[in-house]
């Protein structure tokens, strides 16, 4: 049963990751920063419930607030560049934040023990559910809580205008900036929007787990965030959620006897979804052509 | 710890000489993109993956170390035009981002191959000889300022690779068609140059490129393991981005750059924090200069 | 009244002068013609006053107020809106909400931020409505606007422009790639938003509509203006007749 559960707690994680680069993906940014979200929010929401024994609900809001405003401030100078630079750019801001999980050290004695986050060992002990009597099942509970409620906004915001206006400029920034549309405040507000999600994600994994390192923050993970909504398509969220559970329920989990074969195979799933449906699945790769305005 | 003057410009020496191996990432990276628009994020993995197979036909058929230096880079090569076949060749040429997806997902399949084979551990790599225990020093106004002998090498025939590369690219035939497709693909294409040939060369040069630097960076650290591949894709990024995306000479003087820098950090701050500074550097060019040393002047979407 | 000023306006490519030194003024409500050889720089000039490219050189007033260098945006929100020569759609979204993309609401009653990106506003339904009917596109409101056919989408991307409620409306080849009963359908389009107030800036090569429709023209050739005037006299200038089909 506890199998089953940690299988779902990693899917649910995993959309809540997912649905975070789904929203930047509307807008035509393919966002490598999600991971480094996710990390601030682990271990900010972390450090408040474990040293400053805050409840999760503020703690986790503190995490993902968070996490959007470095979202916000990488929004701007990411701004600058677009496609494949805007890549890189995010790459390089995920491994600073790895690097500085590996460097962080904040330890303090709690009931005769040292808690906190201790450089390359982690980040131990984040033990919020045990120590208020949660059951797995409930923790469970509580992160499909929260997924089904980002679900919900990002199901209503494709029926306002703002949706329209993601979509708009992932189909065409300038043809949106030519009608009306201020690029700089959409993509910061997608990319604000994007870090409040990867920080809750990051919070709720945080201490369902109970602990977190750096390993938790690679690259791979953000080809694992990225990946879910470019596999499972833009048309709406519940192809982020299949493309999760297709990966980490069926792909990781179910073929659990293939052991490290299955990132290879992660591997070679990318390569060939590219080869044969390169913009069937991703129609916001078929961009327009950058170069003559007219 | 007392930090003196001359032990930075002690560090700055030591990496600029072993940054002579990220102006060969640099320079594969940028060659790619130069030819297709694209980036590569497969290639410091086929890099280190052509310095495996060195090592590993060498211990095979127990052949003389330096058979390493020849097979390493063959390796890389074929490992890179592999890379093109899997993810560029038969990718639509104007779809960037999927290009960059699949060869995000070479680097995976490459990297955990490489774990799977050799379980994740690192591997001996043979030193360069005599050349390891070589030490000169130098008197500087009262300072003595050292060289490694083995990175005094590894600057070497790194830039006798990058000078066989120009030579190759400015000289030849080969090197014409190369220019050619990257500035006109399609005035190219109808003057009988075949893209795919000249990508493929291009993806066999870089690689070749990507092995060198591959065997010369395991050889001056001793060991090889497959944790080199993610930081020298980002380091190698890096260089390319502040050098200006496509140009050579940036790619050149950007890596050198970074291995500077990247001493003179792990000396003030440790190894653990080294990378942070270098990766923010790249946020430092990003918002002050985005096209890098030597960029054009255009958005790259 | 004069509406836009444009002085000097110059903009290369490298080496290329796409537009070199460029003068004419707009009149408010007038509709006015740019026309001239395949490369001429018309729609270069549409670019740099609608904020795509900075101009080399030369100013741009816009009721007086200067707008070198503003972001297309800008350019909107100072009530400047265009179509393009290759249609640019959003072709993931619906031809409603290609629109309500656009939209704007008036000035004086304008909403509070959150229903103008959330919520919902009757003069928005209202707009939007009346510019489907404008646009003969009522039955396909819900489809989406990549499959459109050509004719339906210069349509839109026209009603699209005029969702914004512009003052001055930059038209580039409008009538491209249309038949004769779809370019009178045009011109009366045209007429329609100039009894609406509207100031039209019409860059065509289909003379008919140009000639028919324009107060007043003007030639480009090699980014410099060789004629102004009204059509007749336009049309019977011996260097018009040189540029277009040389000597
Ligand atoms: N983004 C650009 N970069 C480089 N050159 C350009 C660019 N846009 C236009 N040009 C050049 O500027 C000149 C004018 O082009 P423009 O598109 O303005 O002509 P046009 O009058 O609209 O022609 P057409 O009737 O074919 O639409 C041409 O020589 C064109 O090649
Ligand atoms: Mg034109």
């Amino acid at each position: 049963m506890d199998y089953y559960l940690g299988v779902f707690q990693t899917i649910g994680v995993h959309t809540l990751l997912g649905l975070s680069a789904y929203i930047l993906l509307l807008t035509g940014q393919v966002s490598m920063a999600q991971i480094g979200f996710f990390a601030i929010g682990a271990y900010s929401s972390g450090v408040l419930t474990v040293i400053f024994s805050w409840n999760i609900y503020p703690a986790l809001a503190f995490g993902a607030l968070l996490a959007s405003f470095f979202a916000f401030l990488v929004g701007f100078p990411a701004l600058r560049v677009k496609g494949l630079m805007l890549v890189i750019a995010t790459i390089a801001f995920s491994e600073i934040v790895r690097l500085i999980t590996f460097n962080f050290v904040w330890m303090v004695e709690k009931d005769g023990i040292m808690v906190g986050a201790e450089g390359a060992q982690g980040f131990r002990e984040i033990r919020y559910f045990t120590t208020n009597g949660w059951d797995s099942s409930q923790v469970v509970l509580l992160i499909w809580i929260f997924v089904a409620i980002v679900m919900a906004m990002l199901w209503w915001l494709d029926r306002v205008k703002a949706g329209a206006v993601l979509r708009a400029v992932g189909n065409d920034e300038l043809a949106a900036q030519s009608s009306g549309i201020n690029l700089t405040t959409v993509k910061v507000a997608a990319m604000t929007a994007g870090g409040f999600i990867a920080g809750l994600g990051g919070g709720l994994y945080a201490h369902a787990v109970s602990y977190v390192d750096h390993i938790t923050f690679t690259i791979l993970m953000a080809t694992f965030a990225i990946s879910y909504p470019i596999l499972g398509g833009t048309k709406n969220v519940f192809g982020t959620l299949l493309a999760v559970i297709f990966i980490q329920g069926i792909l990781i989990e179910a073929f659990r006897f293939l052991e490290d074969w299955r990132l290879i195979i992660f591997g070679l799933l990318i390569i060939l979804v590219m080869n044969f449906m390169p913009d069937g699945l991703v129609s916001i790769f078929k961009k327009s052509n950058p170069g003559k305005g007219n | 710890m007392n930090i003196e003057f001359i032990d930075i410009v002690q560090a700055l020496i030591d990496g600029i000489l072993y940054g002579s191996t990220y102006a060969l990432i640099g320079l594969g990276f940028t060659l790619i993109f130069g030819a297709m628009e694209k980036l590569n994020m497969a290639y410091a993995a086929s890099s280190i993956g052509g310095a495996y197979v060195g090592l590993g036909v060498s211990v095979l058929l127990s052949l003389p170390l330096y058979a390493i230096f020849l097979i390493g880079p063959i390796g890389g090569g074929l490992l890179s035009v592999l890379v093109y076949i899997c993810c560029f060749r038969y990718l639509p040429s104007n779809n960037h981002l999927a290009a960059l997806m699949a060869s995000i997902g070479g680097l995976f399949f490459i990297d955990e191959i490489i774990s799977h084979e050799t379980d994740g551990s690192p591997l001996d790599f043979p030193e360069l000889g005599i050349f390891s225990e070589a030490y000169f020093e130098i008197e500087f106004s009262d300072m003595f300022l050292g060289f490694r002998g083995d990175l005094i090498f590894v600057m070497f025939a790194s830039f006798l690779a990058m000078l066989m590369l120009m030579y190759l690219l400015y000289r030849t035939r080969l090197g014409l068609a190369t220019r050619a497709v990257s500035q006109q693909p399609i005035a190219a294409q109808l003057c009988g140059i075949s893209i795919h040939q000249t990508n493929s060369v291009t993806f066999i040069l870089a690689g070749v490129l990507g092995g060198i630097a591959g065997c010369l960076a395991a050889a001056s650290v001793g060991v090889i393991s497959p944790l080199l591949v993610l930081p020298l894709t980002v380091k190698g990024l890096v260089v390319t981005v502040i050098g200006g995306l496509g140009s050579i000479r940036g790619a050149i003087i950007a890596g050198l750059l970074v291995g500077g820098l990247e001493s003179v950090f792990l000396l003030l701050r440790g190894v653990n924090e080294r990378d942070i500074y270098v990766f923010l550097l790249l946020f430092v060019f990003l918002v002050f200069r985005p096209n890098g040393f030597f960029g054009a002047e255009i958005d790259r979407d | 009244m004069s509406i836009l000023k444009v002085d000097n306006l110059c903009k290369n490519f490298g080496g290329v002068q796409a537009v070199n030194g460029l003068n004419f003024e707009i009149n408010e409500g007038e509709i006015f013609g740019l026309i001239g050889p395949n490369g001429s720089g018309k729609s270069t000039t549409i670019n740099v006053i609608c904020g795509l490219y900075q101009p080399s050189e030369g100013s741009i007033f816009l009721n007086g107020k200067k707008i070198n260098g503003f972001k297309p945006n800008q350019c909107v929100d100072m009530g400047i809106s265009r179509t393009f020569q290759n249609i640019r759609l959003f072709g993931d979204l619906t031809v409603w909400q290609n629109l309500w993309v656009a939209w704007k609401d008036d000035r004086k009653n304008q909403g509070s931020w959150f229903s103008n990106w959330f919520g919902k506003s009757e003069s928005r339904e209202k707009l939007i409505s009346e510019l489907l009917s404008f646009s003969g596109l009522e039955t396909r409101a819900n489809d989406l606007a990549s499959n459109l056919s050509f004719g339906e989408q210069r349509r839109l991307e026209l009603a699209r422009a005029v969702a914004s409620k512009p003052k001055l409306i930059f038209l580039d080849e409008p009538a491209a790639g249309m038949n004769k009963e779809e370019v009178k359908e045009l011109r009366d389009r045209i007429f329609r938003l100039r009894d609406l107030g509207i100031t039209i800036f019409l860059v065509e090569h289909v003379m008919d509509l140009v000639m028919n429709v324009s107060n007043r023209i003007t030639v480009l050739n090699f980014g410099k203006a060789i004629s102004e005037g009204d059509p007749e006299s336009v049309q019977n200038d011996k260097a018009v007749q040189e540029a277009y089909f040389g000597q």
